[in-house]
């Protein structure tokens, strides 16, 4: 790296906005380069500065008030608006009313009782539905964050190697299965090496790859006998997730690359695996 | 409230002569109860919403410079995001709220004041000229608030909001590129830019000052 590199990455550095690849990059400079040390120095004494003594204007009471107020006339004033338009034949135009009555029952009473039937019957219908998503929601959030913390903590790998035949063995003495292990170098994707991790209450391998900068790590565990439609992307807090069941195995691939690159990690890895 | 009443007029003006028309108003009066669902979803929005007021009301006032607006535009940034809120399923709050007093901010300083967007400068203080100042000097002056809110306040709007955004409120990249809606590779220049203007701004006061 380079002083105009190390300037234009600066702010990203100070902020901890950078990918931890490059942050080392840059660190590495900083202790070769005085010149770009002092002004990574006084730049960041600066920003510092900035943040505590530029005025932060709080917002005052009455304005509280006011908006508390505000709010409760717009829910007051909210339904009005709706009838609004059925008020306007109230006045003199005489005309047969459209909304008579059904056995002394209004029609918009029928109508509403009709709604909420309709409503109980598809809500019944839909909530299986649902507690799959929120138990897929789970999962995707469990997923994001073993993500995040294999970056943070330098604990990315606990077998660093570039050999599938190194990765796998290692693997397959930790867990109760062996998960398939490729290098997928020639797709773009060099294999960095292989971790164990825990999600949904069971020890998983975790295979971790590089696409230029970033990290993409796909989590492998046996697929249970009832499982449901494989094949899902899911984005996410900036996060894409990449998922499909392929033989015994769930896949789960992770990461912050473009959700194109991450279909490209995933085809590389189905055509690697034994045609059945 | 200006709806009743328009009922009673309407009530008398009929002369009580048709029940249907009664049947309506008894029916518009039920509206003027908010039930306990109405209740019950402001309690939610303002549970999750009100915490953010200070947030809002310190980003507009940095983008539009004029507490009066400032103001105005949180209010109408409240009503429009209460009016959505069904449709609100995040989880950040501040960073949504903080989204919605932006773009009304925008669209009240495109309304007013058109050449506010377009880039402020002041050719007396930018020209140069003015003797170099040392970063040293910059830092040590940097803790006179009243100084570095005047340098802010000059940088163009785009800058203000991103300072704030970023030293203020602490928000990351990721944050600041959804609500500013830009890409999340143009944060990081752009905020090198805003310090660096900032920085340059503080210069020329202190040099003008000496």
């Amino acid at each position: 790296m380079n002083c105009e590199e190390a300037t234009k990455l600066m702010d990203g550095y100070l902020d901890g906005e950078l990918d931890p690849i490059t942050s080392q990059t840059i660190e590495q400079h900083l202790r070769d380069c005085p010149n770009c040390d002092q002004a990574y120095k006084t730049h960041g004494s600066l920003i510092r500065v900035i943040g505590n003594a530029a005025p932060y204007y709080k917002a005052p009471a009455e304005l509280r008030e006011r908006i508390q107020s505000s709010l409760r006339e717009e829910m007051v004033a909210q339904p009005m608006r709706n009838v609004g338009r059925d008020v306007q034949p109230l006045f003199p135009r005489r005309q047969p009313e459209p909304r008579t009555t059904l056995f002394g029952t209004p029609w918009s009473w029928l109508g509403l009782a009709a709604a909420i039937v309709f409503a109980a019957i598809i809500a019944w219908n839909l909530l299986p539905g649902f507690q799959r998503a929120d138990a897929e929601q789970f999962l995707a959030t469990q997923l994001i964050a073993s993500h995040v913390r294999s970056l943070m903590a330098n604990h990315l790998t606990d077998v660093a190697s570039s050999d599938q035949h190194t990765v796998k063995p290692w693997l397959d003495v930790k867990l109760d299965f062996a998960p398939a292990v490729f290098d997928l170098t020639n797709d773009g994707f060099p294999l960095i090496g292989g971790r164990l991790d825990y999600i949904e209450n069971r020890p998983v391998a975790a295979l971790v790859y590089q696409r230029r900068k970033h990290f993409i790590n796909l989590f492998i565990w046996p697929a249970q006998s009832v499982m449901t439609a494989a094949n899902k992307t899911i984005s996410r807090q900036g996060y894409q997730l990449v998922h499909w069941i392929d033989g015994d195995f769930n896949y789960w691939a992770v990461s912050d690359v473009s959700e194109s690159d991450l279909q490209l990690f995933k085809q590389a890895f189905e055509k690697q695996l034994p045609r059945r | 409230m200006a709806a009743p009443l328009k009922v009673d007029y309407a009530f008398n003006a009929e002369d009580l002569e048709s029940s249907a028309k009664i049947v309506k108003f008894s029916i518009l009066k039920k509206h003027q109860e908010p039930d306990a669902a109405q209740e019950h979803e402001l309690a939610s929005f303002e549970e999750t919403m009100l915490p953010h007021m200070d947030a809002a009301h310190n980003l507009a006032k940095w983008l539009l410079r004029n507490e009066e607006d400032a103001q105005d535009v949180v209010q109408e940034a409240y009503l429009r995001a209460f009016k959505s809120f069904s449709g609100f399923h995040g989880s950040n709050g501040r960073a949504w709220l903080l989204t919605i007093v932006r773009n009304t901010s925008y669209t009240l300083l495109k309304k007013n004041r058109a050449v506010d967007l377009t880039t402020t400068f002041d050719e007396e203080i930018h020209t140069a000229g003015h003797e170099p100042v040392s970063p040293a000097t910059i830092l040590e002056h940097s803790e006179n608030a009243e100084l570095i809110k005047e340098a802010m306040d000059e940088l163009p709007v785009e800058f203000r909001e991103i300072l704030t955004l970023r030293h203020q409120e602490g928000l990351s990249y990721k944050e600041i590129a959804d609500i500013m809606q830009i890409p999340p590779g143009t944060v990081m220049s752009r905020l090198a830019r805003a310090r660096g203007k900032l920085k340059e701004y503080l210069a020329a006061r202190i040099s003008k000052d000496k």
